[in-house]
């Protein structure tokens, strides 16, 4: 019996057994965003269509959240009739569209043949997106009264995991 | 009812092999000839379960029976033939059970080549691969079931994964790499056999060296073609990203190189024999390793399949398999020890030591880095990540420490040699290295990572093409006349030598090509109008139009643009995107158009009305890497092939005339 | 009518700036040549959020695009490698640098190949003192026939070359 393979062995299928063992089940595509418990990065972007230039910071003492979206996404076709819903039933929740890389037309487009109930404002290079670290749309960011991020959803929303996410907001 | 044999045959397989397992075992433990044909019969009815269950479902696959819930999954009859066959490995039920038919076909081959022969060992041998066929037999009848039924089965089904459709490579890139992974299974056996004997006799080495060498050869050309494919088809000029699943695939082939190395000074000193059946355990659990990063949905990979529940049932087989490799080599590795000596240092066998310490620390950084973000997240719980720029900056070293070492080893004699010798052997080697040192540098290479590289590889190149010929020249030096008879001396008593220098001239050129292409490479983005033209690296770019073309599974853009040098049309390059039905972005093909001094490439980065932005990059010697490696492989046949069987007895004397002898 | 007009003067359009996140340029502006190398360099090093693993100067897709247009930006305005490693890090984590900060726990990733390296050293060196000074055991080199092999076809092999 080799006493030094048996011990390094060891130490190495523990190792090997642990970390894999601790990898299993999480999704690999997950991004966890550093900016959590952080002031959200502000923006002043113009709305398609009214023209009219939305200020988050303006949006402060009501919980918002921020949808960033795009008509070349296949998921945000999905997304957009529950985001729509929930703006309407929730008057006291400011929802604000984020779209990259589109044009006016084809948001405007879209947004006439799916309904619209909120502002949707078109980011410049994605700058907007990538101060708020987004990974792929849709990806829903969601800030407190106070002008803090304290929560952030991949992928699209249903009203359950919109009301969850939410409920972190108004806490 | 298909479906339902195929249930049946892998059932039965599940049995055959436990109990051939079972019954290799005991027969190798009371060394009952009656045993060894007992489990050779089971491994031949295993591999005949595992074909006939394949060839059902290629029925299945190619008769478009969507009650079948892998061809609901997969099959469309939109799809021209060739597709449909090849879907068998496309997604994960069906790639598990190509595995088991691969397996099926090495255990078989195996036990029948060996069928007379090292009777003492293969009981054991058997009863390991046996065991691997248990518990592959198991997760297909299982977590992995191709063959269950579906009540009300559609008219058509999606098709496979757009991106096997898209390039022919798509199709010979994964039955080679299976061809690789699954036979280290083989030498695995082998291995466990002489570790459960408690000794690895001289005779036994032969069948281990050349079970080791076959799926070698197959795991480098697979590695090659996964490369060519990304570089064909992604669409970002590159061929190698050190993705998890890319890495996964190298590490067996690291570990199964320094096995390969380690084993010949095993032959010829009678040392390291624990060493190498510890890389021999290590290349196979690797493989497994390997396996579980693809399908475990654990890593984030272009290669990977989609998340599946078979992470845990292979995760808990690894670890059985590590453990059990573990205790084995513990309580054995003592008896199979040292029986021979090293007379110095500084000799051939003293650089095989050094080989096998750099690719062994190569293994483990290319492990640790692949691996590094699962134990951070798994002790903090914060995200990291680690990519090429730290693999770049890791391997880069070592790599060309071992391009030094590939020149420097088959240069120093076997055994003790004087200072003189030494020196002899050493020096000439370098005036090549100098040589190709200087045309690099007076054809623009400034990098110097690269100027290293073309000076250790002259050198390397200068010394493998001597021993090359060395037996041939000292033929003529006794005075043999040059003509066939020579040749044929050459190519057949010393094939595993020759062979072996054919796969180190093959790396050489690996090293250079791959050192040249991504140092030198240039590239431009540039978005041009119907008509316009941009000149870059010496071509001018103009773009004629594009054309939307459709075939029946997939609809193309394709560009089109004129390529000309100094006014004269050279040819012309039609870089495309195809949108397949079932996927939402678009994949793109680039264009390549490839001479021997490099490649120049042409990618779509988007097309707008008469817009088509474009990404081109000129990369030097990039079309050698390919051809080099399938060298490299070559040279792995040539070495295989057995010499006849009376010379093999022959070759080691007169290997031991001119003190010299086999690479690999 | 005027109310409003005078609303949008006020109300200028304004993304995210990096002098949030990271202050005011510490470097010198960069242009031409010199500013798509360094754009090049710097895009190897930051990960595309939405491929596999791939860095952004490698990516074909939008969002790396637009990283890739941003990391130009910044370096045209004379911010530092630095900084703008540290803007992409405060928006994406650690999950963006795909060269690992040599910190905290992170230094493992970087020392332990080399501390394996140089055990493997240690140990390759002994092992071959070891075996030098071996006692000269049964000849190797024609190892063979020195062996006890009860393998039928080696005992074969070596009667016919006996017969020879």
């Amino acid at each position: 019996m080799n006493r030094t393979v048996l011990i390094i062995g060891v130490i190495i299928v523990a190792l090997v057994v642990f970390v894999l063992f601790a990898g299993l089940g999480k999704d690999p595509q997950h991004i966890d965003s550093p900016l959590i418990g952080k002031p959200a990065p502000s923006f002043a972007l113009k709305a398609v269509g009214t023209g009219e230039t939305v200020d988050l910071a303006t949006l402060r003492g009501k919980p918002v959240i921020v949808n960033f979206w795009a008509t070349w996404c296949g998921p945000c076709y999905e997304e957009h009739p529950t985001l729509v819903a929930n703006a309407r039933n929730l008057p006291n929740v400011q929802f604000v569209g984020v779209v990259f890389n589109d044009t006016d037309d084809k948001i405007l487009r879209f947004l006439s043949e799916r309904g619209s109930a909120y502002p949707n404002l078109l980011d410049t290079n994605g700058k907007t997106a990538i101060a708020y670290g987004v990974g792929g749309v849709p990806e829903t960011y969601f800030i407190n009264p106070a002008g803090v991020v304290v929560a952030k959803f991949e992928g699209p929303l249903s009203t359950e995991l919109l009301q969850e996410n939410l409920a972190k907001a108004l806490r | 009812m298909t479906a339902a044999l195929g249930r049946f045959l892998i059932l039965a397989s599940v049995l055959v092999s436990t109990t051939g397992a079972i019954i290799a075992y005991a027969a190798g433990a009371k060394r009952s000839p009656e045993g060894l044909r007992w489990s050779q019969r089971f491994a031949y009815a295993f591999a005949a379960l595992m074909l006939a269950a394949t060839g059902v479902m290629e029925y299945a696959l190619i008769t478009h029976d969507f009650s079948v819930e892998y061809v609901a999954h997969v099959g469309s009859t939109q799809v021209p033939l060739w597709v449909t066959i090849v879907s068998l490995w496309s997604s994960l039920e069906g790639s598990i059970l190509f595995w088991g038919f691969i397996l099926g076909i090495y255990i078989a081959a195996t036990t029948w080549i060996n069928r007379n022969d090292h009777q003492e060992y293969m009981p054991f041998a058997i009863g390991t691969w046996l065991s691997c066929g248990a518990f592959f037999s198991f997760l297909i009848a299982g977590p992995a079931n191709p063959f269950l039924t579906i009540a009300n089965p559609q008219l058509d089904g999606p098709g496979p994964n757009p991106l096997l459709q898209n390039h022919l490579l798509m199709i010979i890139h994964p039955p080679m790499l299976y061809l690789g992974y699954v036979g280290m299974t083989i030498p695995f056996g082998f291995a466990i056999a002489a570790l459960l004997r408690g000794r690895l006799g001289q005779s036994f080495l032969r069948p281990l060296r050349a079970s080791l060498l076959l799926p070698w050869v197959f795991l480098t050309i697979a590695i090659m073609l996964g490369g060519w494919w990304a570089y064909e088809v992604l669409g970002w000029g590159g061929y190698w990203a050190w993705d998890p699943v890319e890495n996964a695939s190298l590490l067996p082939w690291l570990t199964a190189t320094a096995a390969l190395h380690s084993a010949i000074v095993m032959e010829r000193r009678g040392v390291l024999k624990g060493w190498t059946v510890t890389l021999i355990q290590a290349s196979f659990l690797l493989t497994i390793l390997g396996t579980f990063m693809t399908r475990s949905g654990v890593f984030n990979s272009v290669h990977s399949f989609t998340q599946s529940a078979i992470g845990p049932t292979i995760l808990i087989f690894l670890a059985a398999v590590l453990l059990f490799s573990v205790a084995l080599l513990a309580l054995r590795i003592d008896s199979l020890e040292a029986e021979g000596k090293l007379d110095s240092a500084v000799s051939r066998e003293g650089m095989f030591l050094v080989n096998n310490l750099f690719f062994v620390v190569l293994t483990f950084t290319v492990l640790i880095g692949t691996c590094f973000p699962l134990i951070v997240e798994a002790i903090k719980g914060k995200q990291m990540s680690v990519g090429r720029p730290y693999f770049d900056a890791m391997v880069v070293p070592i790599g060309t420490a071992l391009l030094f070492l590939l020149g420097v080893g088959p240069a120093l004699p076997w055994g003790k040699a004087s200072r003189k010798e030494i020196q002899n052997a050493l020096l000439p080697p370098l005036i090549t290295g100098a040589i190709v040192l200087i045309v690099g540098y007076a054809m623009g290479v400034r990098n110097g990572w690269t100027l290293l590289t073309l000076l250790f590889g002259g050198y390397a190149a200068h010394v493998t093409f001597a021993q090359m010929w060395l037996p041939l020249r000292q033929r003529l030096k006794r005075g043999d006349s040059f003509g066939p008879a020579l040749l044929d001396a050459q190519l057949r008593r010393g094939r595993r030598r020759f062979g072996g220098y054919i796969v180190h001239a093959g790396a050489v050129l690996v090293f250079v090509a791959i050192a040249v292409s991504s140092t030198m490479r240039t590239q431009q983005e540039a978005s041009l109008t119907r008509g316009q033209s941009t000149t870059f690296a010496g071509y001018t770019v103009t773009y004629i139009g594009s054309e939307e073309r459709a075939e029946p599974h997939r609809k193309s853009t394709i560009a089109r643009f004129n390529i000309t040098k100094d006014g004269k049309a050279v040819t012309t390059m039609e870089p495309r995107m195809n949108q397949y039905a079932a996927m939402r972005e678009p994949v793109g093909t680039p264009a390549v158009y490839s001479t021997i001094a490099g490649d120049y490439y042409i990618s779509i980065m988007n097309m707008q009305g008469d817009q088509a932005g474009v990404l081109i990059i000129n990369m030097p010697m990039v079309g050698w890497i390919w051809f080099s490696v399938l060298m490299m492989g070559a040279g792995g046949l040539i070495a295989l092939i057995p010499a006849r069987r009376r010379t093999y007895v022959v070759v080691p004397e007169t290997a031991v005339a001119t003190g010299d002898g086999a690479v690999a | 009518m005027i109310a409003t007009l005078l609303l949008l003067v006020l109300m200028q359009v304004k993304v995210p700036d990096a002098e949030q996140f990271v202050g005011p340029p510490q470097g010198t502006p960069l242009a031409g040549p010199q500013l798509e190398r360094r754009t090049m360099e710097i895009s190897s090093e930051l990960r595309c959020p939405v491929c596999q693993g791939l860095a952004i100067g490698d990516s074909p897709s939008l969002m790396a695009a637009n990283m890739k247009a941003q990391v130009r930006e910044m370096l045209s305005r004379g911010y530092t490698e630095q900084q703008i490693l540290s803007f992409f890090e405060k928006s994406y984590g650690q999950f963006v640098l795909l060269k690992p900060k040599f910190q905290g726990v992170n230094t493992l990733v970087w020392i332990l190949p080399v501390l394996a390296m140089a055990l493997g050293f240690v140990l390759v060196v002994s092992k071959a003192k070891k075996l030098e000074t071996a006692p000269a055991a049964h000849a190797a080199t024609a190892a063979p026939a020195a062996e006890a092999d009860d393998d039928p076809y080696l005992a074969r092999v070596r009667e016919m070359v006996e017969k020879q």
